[in-house]
C-alpha cells in the first residue's frame, strides 16, 4: 500500500513538473510553429541536420503540441545559442522508465527508434512498419538466422518474421490483438507489403478506401463484409495479411518467460485473438484501424482464409465434423464387436 | 482333420514399412491431438516438441509411403492387382464379403476370401486400402508438405484458398485415417483367432488349414 502510495506521488510530481515545464516553456517563446517551418521546412536555409518535413510533422501526435513546446527558443533566435529541448522523458515518462533498465538504453536513443518529427501513434503504424525500424540495427538476415538455427528454437521461422513484430515477443508489451492489412497476392516468404493509400483509393467508392470492406459504411466489419471482400472477383489480387500486435506497447525489452513458451499465443480460449482491426492506409500516411467483429479469426472459410494460428484458431465446427468421423469409425469396431460377442457360440467349432 | 499349413504372406519389406507406418501414425495422431488441443492435451511436455515431433513423424511417413509407392510399382509391380477391385471384385465381391461381415460371420459361416501372396486383400479391403492409400494418403501427404513450408508456398497455398483450406484439410483427412485405423485393426481381430490376422505382419507367415484351401 506504502509503496503504490509513493508511485501515485511520483507520477503526481513527474506530472506536474512536465505540466509546468511545457506551459512555461510555450510563455516563454512567442514563436509559432508555422514560424519554425519557415525556416526548418527548407534544407536550404537550415540544412539536412535541422529540416523538419512539415507534411509528415502535421501528421504527429507531437504536431498538436507544436515546436515550442519541446524546443525553448529565445525570441532573437537564431542567435547563436544553443537550442534547450526538453527530452521525452519528460512526456512519455513511463516508457522511459521502463526503457532505461534494457539493454538498448546503453545503444540507442529514443531518437534512435522514434524521430519526433515523424512518429506516429501506435496504432497508425503497421507491423510491418515497426519491423522496419527493428531492421535500422538488426539486419534482417542475421535475425532470420538467430532465430532459425538448429533444431530451429522458433519454427516457421519466416513465417514468424513475418507475422508477428519483434516487439510482440521481445518487449513485455500485453493484449494481443490480430490487425489486418490489405496485401497485394504476391507474398515472398512469409513478408508483405501493405497496399498503398492511392492503390487502393483507385478501386474504392469515391476514394473512401474502408468502403472496400466496411460496405455498409459503419465503422464496424462484420464477418460477412470480409467473407464478401475475400470472394470478390475484382478484389482477387488483394488478400489479408494478418499480424499479432500488442494493444498496450511497453519499452521493456527484456523478453518475459512466457513468450519462449509457444501457448502464449498457440493456444485457444475464450479470449484468445478475438479483438481483431483492419487497419486502411490514410492519404496523410497513418492508418485507420475498423474494428473487426469477433470471432472472425475463427471463422472456418471466407472470413480470413490466411490466417490461422495452430492451437488458437481452430474452428468448433470442424472440430465437431472430426469428432463425428472418429466416432463414425469406432461405431463399427463397436456395433460389431457387441454382436460378435453376442454369437460367439456360432463360431465354436 | 484338418492339416496346418503356412504361406509366406507378407514379405520382410511390406512387414517392416507396415510396422514404420503404425509406429508414425500414432506419434502423429497423439502429437497432432497436441498441437490442435494444448490447453486441454500435454503428451510430450512443451507444444514445441510436439510440433517437431509431429513434423519428423510426418517426413518419416511420407518417406514411406513413397518407398511402399515404388515397391509395388517397380519392384513387385503388383500395386494395380493387389489393391485396385476387379470388375467382378465390384460386382459380386463387394457384395459377398460385405454379407460375410455384417451377417454370415456372427452365424459361423467361413470367410469367402482366402489371402493368398497373389491376393491378399478381400474386394472390401482393396476398396478400403485403393482410398486410403492413393487418394487420402497422399492428399493428407501434401497438405502436410504445404504446411510445413507454408512461407516458401505461400503462393500455392493462397491459390489453394488460404490457410485456413489447407489445415481443415489436413485436419479432417487425418480424422478419417484415424477413424479408418480403429476398424482397421478391429477387422484384424476376425480371423480364426483374434491374432491370427496380426501374426503374419508379424512374422510374415500366415496359418491356413489344408482343408479350407479347397
Amino acid at each position: 500500500m506504502e509503496s503504490k502510495s509513493r508511485v501515485f506521488l511520483l507520477l503526481f510530481f513527474t506530472f506536474c513538473t512536465s505540466f509546468a515545464l511545457l506551459v512555461g516553456a510555450s510563455l516563454a517563446s512567442a514563436w509559432e510553429s508555422a514560424e519554425c517551418q519557415g525556416c526548418h521546412g527548407e534544407a536550404a536555409m537550415v540544412g539536412n541536420d535541422l529540416v523538419v518535413n512539415a507534411e509528415v510533422f502535421a501528421t504527429t501526435p507531437h504536431a498538436e503540441m507544436g515546436c515550442p513546446s519541446c524546443h525553448m527558443v529565445s525570441n532573437s533566435h537564431p542567435d547563436g545559442e544553443p537550442v534547450k529541448k526538453l527530452g521525452c522523458p519528460m512526456c512519455h515518462s513511463k516508457a522511459a522508465e521502463e526503457y532505461s533498465g534494457g539493454i538498448h538504453a546503453e545503444i540507442a536513443a529514443c531518437i534512435d527508434c522514434h524521430d519526433p518529427h515523424s512518429a506516429l501513434g501506435a496504432a497508425s503504424v503497421s507491423g510491418y512498419a515497426m519491423n522496419q525500424m527493428c531492421t535500422n540495427c538488426h539486419a534482417p538476415d542475421t535475425t532470420a538466422k538467430s532465430h532459425a538455427e538448429w533444431l530451429p528454437w522458433l519454427p516457421q521461422t519466416e513465417v514468424h518474421l513475418g507475422t508477428v513484430p519483434c516487439v510482440t515477443c521481445h518487449t513485455n508489451s500485453k493484449e494481443m490483438a490480430i490487425t489486418w492489412y490489405i496485401s497485394n497476392y504476391k507474398v515472398p516468404d512469409g513478408e508483405f507489403t501493405p497496399v498503398s493509400y492511392e492503390e487502393l483509393a483507385e478501386r474504392a467508392n469515391n476514394g473512401e478506401v474502408p468502403q472496400i470492406i466496411d460496405t455498409n459504411n459503419n465503422g464496424r466489419i462484420s464477418i460477412n463484409e470480409l467473407s464478401t471482400f475475400n470472394t470478390a472477383d475484382e478484389y482477387r489480387k488483394l488478400h489479408l495479411a494478418g499480424m499479432m500486435i500488442p494493444e498496450e506497447f511497453s519499452h521493456d525489452f527484456a523478453m518475459p518467460e512466457n513468450r519462449w513458451d509457444c501457448t502464449f499465443c498457440h493456444a485457444s480460449g475464450p479470449d484468445a485473438l478475438q479483438t481483431s482491426f483492419v487497419a486502411f492506409p490514410e492519404a496523410d500516411g497513418t492508418l485507420q484501424r475498423l474494428p473487426v467483429e469477433e470471432g472472425a479469426v475463427l471463422d472456418a472459410l471466407y472470413a480470413t482464409p490466411n490466417f490461422y494460428v495452430i492451437g488458437a484458431t481452430r474452428n468448433p465446427i470442424l472440430n465437431w465434423i472430426g469428432g463425428i468421423i472418429l466416432v463414425g469409425g469406432l461405431l463399427m469396431p463397436l456395433g460389431h464387436g457387441t454382436l460378435r460377442l453376442l454369437t460367439m457360440k456360432n463360431r465354436r467349432h | 482333420m484338418a492339416q496346418k499349413k503356412y504361406i509366406y504372406l507378407q514379405p520382410t519389406p511390406v512387414r517392416t514399412w507396415h510396422w514404420i507406418n503404425a509406429f508414425g501414425f500414432v506419434v502423429l495422431i497423439l502429437s497432432g491431438i497436441q498441437i490442435r488441443f494444448p490447453e486441454y492435451v500435454n503428451i510430450f511436455g512443451s507444444y514445441k516438441a510436439a510440433i517437431e515431433l509431429h513434423n519428423t513423424a510426418g517426413i518419416v511417413i511420407s518417406i514411406n509411403f513413397c518407398l511402399w509407392l515404388i515397391y509395388y510399382l517397380f519392384i513387385s509391380r503388383t500395386l494395380v492387382k493387389t489393391y485396385v477391385p476387379t470388375t467382378d471384385d465390384i460386382r459380386y465381391g463387394l457384395v459377398r464379403q460385405s454379407i460375410f461381415y455384417f451377417f454370415n460371420y456372427f452365424l459361423g459361416k467361413p470367410n469367402p476370401h482366402h489371402p493368398t501372396p497373389d491376393d491378399k486383400f478381400n474386394p472390401l479391403q482393396k476398396s478400403a486400402y485403393l482410398a486410403i492409400m492413393l487418394i487420402m494418403m497422399p492428399l493428407l501427404i501434401l497438405s502436410g508438405i504445404v504446411l510445413l513450408n507454408i512461407g516458401s508456398l505461400s503462393g500455392l497455398v493462397l491459390a489453394l484458398g488460404g490457410l485456413k483450406i489447407v489445415v481443415a484439410a489436413h485436419f479432417l483427412l487425418a480424422c478419417c485415417l484415424c477413424a479408418f485405423m480403429f476398424t482397421h485393426i478391429y477387422l484384424a481381430t476376425l480371423g480364426e483367432t483374434p491374432i491370427a490376422h496380426f501374426k503374419p505382419m508379424w512374422y510374415g507367415w500366415e496359418e491356413v488349414h489344408e482343408d479350407k484351401e479347397h
